[in-house]
């Protein structure tokens, strides 16, 4: 049975050329940003345990994780996600040393995304962990940061809207319902589903936090969008949390960022570790966002750590397709010689191939026996020159 | 500057988001005479329509080749997904229903329940919410003959007058859910164009209530029609665009 031999598996593909020239161009970008602020490369397993995905902080969907055996019985996955095994490798292998840790990433995830729905199951991530800082100076160096690896691979139109995750959990706390509830509420807000968000509302007894919970999925926007929440809903928590995530904004826009940056206080990511400032950024002609991160305090907690933590990764292929619709990345060269040989020279050629790459020139070994079918190959591929290896090099054009 | 694209779901829909766009004061006439174009622009809008089936709006809004779409809450409720779903358009009217055989308890014995359905996601959801498992088959067709024929013990599906249920002997048990058109908006479009999305939103909501308002005045007028002459019917439905299967 060979059924299958000449596929690729639903979500996954074969990149090309210039599509691994875009990668990369957009990898060696972004870790120059990272490593020009101080943070160090990482890598982990492609598969982890199974366990590691389903901590108390936040677990991935069971049915997005692909799934496998080890020869002991015991269930791994593919990693859907490189926060947590960071989270792993920090709270073992760095015990020893003592915070602030900044560590940066570029490898696959994997998920199982809905069949023929075009996505992605197999996504490339590069993005960056800080460990150990409670502060907002840790917040505003990894948003700034973040902006800056946009910028560095050259993306100039992008949006970048920041929320907080705590002032949602400051409404519902003060809602009297049961938990089945608060999880349909924090959904609905997280697809802006506003219609279905009323209706479930309107069968709550009234209060401030009903009234500003419908109003939740609609404060976003500019520095405006603070006025108008701390009139809605006059809670201490929340209005702490407000000023906060103000002061952040303030800093931003203090940064040259405010034409690009946006408040969405109805802002809830997909992961669910995160505890404090969280954001993403958008990019024209992408329907999905194309960084995404935040603050997760809580998640070093289920490795017996204290750590404070925020991070964010960027989606190598989103901003990839972006520059390469574009047209916008530095392609390489053909190459500059074309070898050609006479028949027992074959090994003159091969060595005069290695001493062309040695003062910098390009060459390609052509296998022809015809001069004129060399000459349309290098005309086909912009080849401007052809040696001519015999008792000498001889170039003839 | 590139033009906001908007999915339209062909047909009822599409008839009643014309006649909005309309009272929004958009020039239609390409959309009332499109022949068979499947993308077409409403001039001095910067505005693109394009015409797709329901599930594929979503699709498209859900990929962020269109920036909004126009869909009805049962495609919605069934096929899920990620986008924001920002406005109740308020036509294309029904129910999602469960029905069965007039008379018969849909619930009596112990036997899993057979529930024929176009809509398994939503039959499935429902059931789960009453704790219950049963058996979905899905139906293409005309899904009150499974009941009739004996393959099912119920039917799940959109009921706008219950027409179709009464004359073949089948009766509405439970609703499941209101539905109606709405607009939906891609994730990143939202965030992108937000000045130009949110403009078109207030235009339409004004739109929208100006309607209403209108008809709630007839309404009135008509009951005080009502008033004046007993014995006379009047049928005040308050229905609009009806949706696809009755």
């Amino acid at each position: 049975m060979r059924q299958y031999d000449k596929m690729t598996p639903e979500g996954t593909r074969d990149l090309l050329f210039e599509e691994c020239d875009v990668r990369d161009f957009v990898s060696r970008r972004v870790a120059e940003v990272f490593k020009g602020h101080g943070y160090g490369k990482v890598s982990t397993p492609g598969i982890e345990f199974y366990d590691v995905f389903s901590s108390n902080s936040g677990s991935y969907p069971q049915e997005s994780m692909y799934k496998l055996m080890d020869n002991h019985g015991r269930i791994l996955v593919l990693r859907p996600d490189c926060t947590t095994p960071i989270a792993r490798l920090v709270s073992t292998k760095l015990k020893q040393q003592r915070p602030p840790f900044r560590l940066y990433y570029d490898q696959n995830v994997y998920r199982v995304t809905r069949s023929l729905s075009g996505g992605s199951n197999e996504i490339e991530q590069i993005g960056a962990e800080l460990v150990g800082s409670r502060s907002r100076m840790g917040d505003l160096e990894i948003i700034s940061m973040a902006t800056e690896a946009l910028d560095a691979v050259g993306i100039a139109q992008y949006r970048l809207e920041i929320g907080h995750i705590g002032f949602l959990n400051a409404l519902v706390a003060r809602l009297d319902v049961p938990a089945q509830t608060r999880e349909e509420i924090r959904r609905l807000i997280n697809e802006k589903n506003y219609p279905a968000l009323a209706v479930l509302l309107d069968e709550l007894p009234k209060g401030e936090a009903v009234e500003a919970l419908k109003q939740l999925p609609r404060l976003f926007g500019g520095v405006e969008v603070f006025e108008t929440a701390r009139r809605l809903f006059r809670d201490e928590k929340a209005i702490s949390i407000l000023d906060y995530l103000k002061q952040v904004y303030l800093n931003l826009c203090q940064m040259g960022l405010e034409s690009k940056l946006m408040v969405d206080l109805g802002l809830v990511n997909e992961n669910i570790y995160y505890t404090g400032v969280i954001f993403r950024g958008y990019v024209e002609g992408s329907g999905e966002a194309a960084l995404s991160g935040g603050r997760y305090d809580k998640l070093y907690e289920d490795y017996g750590e204290e750590l404070d933590a925020t991070g964010f990764a960027l989606d190598v292929d989103i901003l990839a397709k972006t520059l390469l619709a574009a047209n916008q990345y530095p392609k390489p060269k053909a190459a500059e010689v074309l070898v050609m040989y006479e028949a027992p020279y074959a090994v003159e050629a091969v060595i005069h191939t290695r001493s062309l790459m040695k003062v910098g020139i390009k060459s390609e070994l052509g296998f022809f026996t015809d001069v004129e079918k060399a000459r349309a190959y290098a005309r086909e591929k912009g080849i401007p020159r052809i040696d001519l290896v015999s008792d000498q090099v001889k170039t003839i054009g | 500057m590139k033009p906001l694209r908007i999915a339209l779901t062909k047909g009822r829909l599409e008839d009643s988001t014309v006649e909005l766009f309309e009272r929004m004061g958009f020039d239609c006439e390409g959309l009332r005479n499109k022949g068979r174009k499947l993308v077409l622009t409403i001039p001095d809008a910067n505005i693109q329509v394009v015409l797709a089936k329901a599930n594929d709006v979503i699709t498209y809004v859900e990929r962020g080749v269109c920036d909004l779409g126009v869909v009805g809450k049962d495609t919605i409720m069934e096929i899920g997904r990620s986008f924001y779903e920002m406005l109740d358009l308020g036509f294309g009217r029904c129910r999602f229903a469960l029905a069965n055989k007039k008379g018969e308890d849909f619930y009596q014995g112990y036997h899993a329940k057979v529930i024929a359905t176009k809509y398994p996601n939503v039959a499935r959801a429902y059931f789960k919410q009453k704790g219950m498992d049963i058996d979905v088959v899905k139906i293409e067709g005309s899904v009150e003959l499974a009941p009739l024929l004996g393959l099912s013990d119920g039917i799940v599906d959109l009921v706008e007058t219950g027409t179709t249920l009464k004359e073949n002997g089948l009766e509405v048990k439970e609703y499941i859910a209101d539905i109606s058109a709405r607009l939906i908006a891609n994730v990143a479009s939202m965030k992108m164009r937000k000045g130009e999305i949110d403009k078109l939103l207030s235009s339409m909501e004004e739109a929208l209530k100006q309607k209403s308002a209108r008809e709630e005045k007839q309404a009135e007028a008509s009951k005080k029609e009502e008033e004046r002459k007993p014995g006379t019917e009047v049928e005040t439905t308050g229905q609009e665009g009806r949706s696809a299967i009755s």
